[in-house]
């Protein structure tokens, strides 16, 4: 799909925060039918806000384990585009398209989509807004992903299209690519990573393989600077080290936490000092989607939802339940395939619930591949018992090397996860 | 029937009727789908894997299912995906998801190979059927697992692992698999795999 014709949609469908799981943007576009109490309640109802890899997974399952409840998605995107695998289209090793899936197969299940943004949630009334009306709900899932803090770097609010995230796999995907593209051989890429917590704790890393990769194959005179905030790399660190060594293109810096940046001079400025670049690929400070920050969901920093471990019901609205990477306190990594386990056990807690029975205790999976060259994968696994009501760690384990074994597996897990959330 | 027969078998029907209406039938009523959420992820819905490199669990014998997640837990069968996710089999009820697994239809792998490949693979599985049988379905009796409809990528990874010792390292009653697959050239392994895959 190409940037134009997104943004069509997007302006069409009315969810003007780019690429947001439940953007709280005023709706321009939404369907004159949207007042008041346009669907209302006959039986028991879910309704899920963001259709990512928490979202719609809870969604499809609902329906899979109880056909009898009515499960509304609010989705504004009309299709799915995966984060797990976008590295992989800056070094032209994927194709954007081929991250590209539609809504169709959760449909199938017969959960009703909107694609909507929910413009506020009211707990008390047990109600989303959306357009000029509300949906009721008798439990609410609120999956909406991360949103930025623009204000945390200077110069990055008003500079958004020049200074490029591309993390949220999307239209900055397929432009951040361009401009690796057009950069000249001997340029300087330069790549920031956010201090924790953010989305795909393995994602940043990932990301400089492949520009090392590329630039190595195409650009052996570019270089490569990495401004990292955090004091090592954070997932994986030895088995990318390993790794990087097939690639002196890199520069890595530890404990360089951005702070400001100019596109006009292009240059960005850490907390110690400044950095020339040709492109910059800025990933800024995070929390969780804007919808649960404006709905009193998130804590006392204002970044994280906190939950139950086994229902992942709100700690401060009840009927309400947060998934995937806008949720803290677990031992888990903000990562898809996390958001997908936790999107199955809080579909399982609902449906127990709305059955007036107990949730069972489930704890969630994680398994994190990383492409470390155009064919060879590193993985780490994570393993999870649910302890005094609480989710504990009892394993994690690393691939010993990288492989084209485990890169194959990988594609593996994406087909197959992809089909859990989406077919 | 006296009336309070009729009341007490009335009174007995509801109670059965309010257990089971509390959610319409459906995976639920196994105790072993909660259980296996964790799981479907790769293996798929009911484990039946979409994918080429993601093993097929659907039907699988709960015999050989549990011999492997033991073998996985212990790292007898090194895997760096299944060691943590075995533990996570082992502490929620390895019986109920075993029997969850064997319980459900095996759709076969959607990833066909090349009719070429397979028709290389038949000619090439002579000495394979000695144990897994000319319809590739195994023999429980022996703890030897059906083959047929089974994801074609994992069978060429499994093959090569044989081949190289690197699975169960060691164990002794699987001599005779690891000592044949000495004798296929890795270039035989996809087509073995595309037969394999594409029994039916």
């Amino acid at each position: 799909m190409n940037s134009v014709t997104r943004r069509h949609f997007l302006r069409t469908s009315g969810g003007a925060v780019a690429l947001g799981l439940g953007g709280t943007a005023a709706l321009a576009g939404c369907a004159a039918s949207m007042r008041g109490d346009f669907a209302p309640k006959a039986g028991k109802r879910v309704v899920v806000v963001g259709g990512g890899w928490g979202g719609a997974t809870a969604a499809k399952y609902i329906r899979m384990e109880d056909p009898s409840i009515e499960v509304y998605l609010l989705e504004p995107n009309r299709q799915f585009i995966s984060c797990p695998f976008s590295n992989l289209v800056l070094s032209g090793v994927r194709t954007i398209e081929s991250l590209t899936m539609g809504y169709d197969g959760v449909r199938k299940h017969g959960v009703k989509i909107l694609h909507e943004a929910a413009s506020a949630i009211e707990p008390d009334r047990r109600r989303v807004r959306v357009g000029e009306g509300y949906l009721e709900y008798d439990r609410l899932i609120v999956s909406p992903g991360v949103d930025f803090q623009w204000e945390q770097v200077q110069g990055l609010g008003e500079n958004q299209d020049k200074v490029l995230h591309a993390w949220k796999a999307g239209p900055q995907t397929t432009q951040l690519a361009a401009q690796l593209q057009s950069m000249a051989d001997g340029g300087v890429f330069v790549l920031t990573v956010p201090p924790v917590a953010y989305r795909c704790p393995p994602g940043p890393y990932e990301r400089i393989s492949q520009v090392a990769w590329y630039l190595k194959a195409r650009k052996p005179r570019a270089k490569l600077i990495v401004l990292d905030a955090n004091q090592n790399i954070v997932s994986k660190a030895a088995l990318f080290r390993e790794a990087w060594k097939a690639y002196p293109n890199i520069d890595y810096r530890a404990s360089q936490k951005v702070v400001a940046v100019d596109p006009g001079v292009r240059e960005v400025r850490t907390e110690f000092d400044k950095v020339s670049y040709d492109v910059i690929n800025l990933i800024p400070p995070q929390r969780a989607g804007a919808i649960a920050v404006q709905a009193d969901l998130v804590g006392a920093d204002k970044r994280w939802c906190e939950v139950d471990h086994t229902t992942y019901e709100s700690v401060k609205h009840k009927n309400v339940h947060v998934i995937g990477d806008a949720t803290i306190g677990l031992p888990v990594p903000k990562s898809g395939n996390v958001a997908n386990s936790m999107g199955k056990i809080c579909a399982t807690a609902v449906v127990h619930l709305l059955a007036g029975k107990p949730a069972p205790l489930i704890p969630p999976g994680n398994t994190c591949y990383s492409w470390v060259s155009d064919r060879e994968a590193i993985a780490v696994v994570n393993a999870y018992r649910i302890e005094n009501g609480k989710v504990v760690q009892i394993e994690q384990k690393l691939t010993p090397a990288q492989s084209v074994w485990v890169a194959q597996r990988s594609l593996g897990w994406a087909q197959s996860i992809w089909n859990d959330m989406l077919a | 029937m006296g009336t309070r027969m009729r009341l007490m078998v009335v009174a007995a029907a509801l109670v059965v009727l309010g257990a089971g209406s509390a959610w319409a039938a459906g995976p639920l009523d196994h105790p072993g789908f909660t259980k296996t959420l964790a799981c479907t992820a790769c293996h798929g819905p009911g484990g039946n894997s979409p994918s080429t490199t993601m093993p097929i669990l659907a039907g699988m014998n709960a015999e050989y299912f549990k011999k492997q997640i033991q073998d996985y837990a212990a790292g007898k069968r090194p895997s760096p995906e299944m060691e943590p996710y075995a533990k996570h089999v082992l502490q929620l009820g390895i019986d109920d998801i075993a029997a969850f697994f064997a319980a459900q239809p095996r759709q076969p792998t959607p990833m066909l190979g090349e009719p070429a490949a397979i028709a290389r693979g038949r000619t090439a599985s002579a000495p394979c059927a000695a144990c897994h049988g000319p319809d590739g379905r195994g023999d429980l009796a022996k703890g030897i697992p059906s083959l047929a409809g089974q994801a074609p990528g994992y069978l060429v990874e499994q093959m090569a692992l044989f081949k190289q010792d690197r699975r169960n390292p060691g164990d002794p009653t699987l001599q005779a698999v690891k000592a044949l697959m000495k004798t296929v050239p890795d270039s035989s392994f996809p087509d073995l795999a595309a037969y394999y895959g594409s029994l039916r």
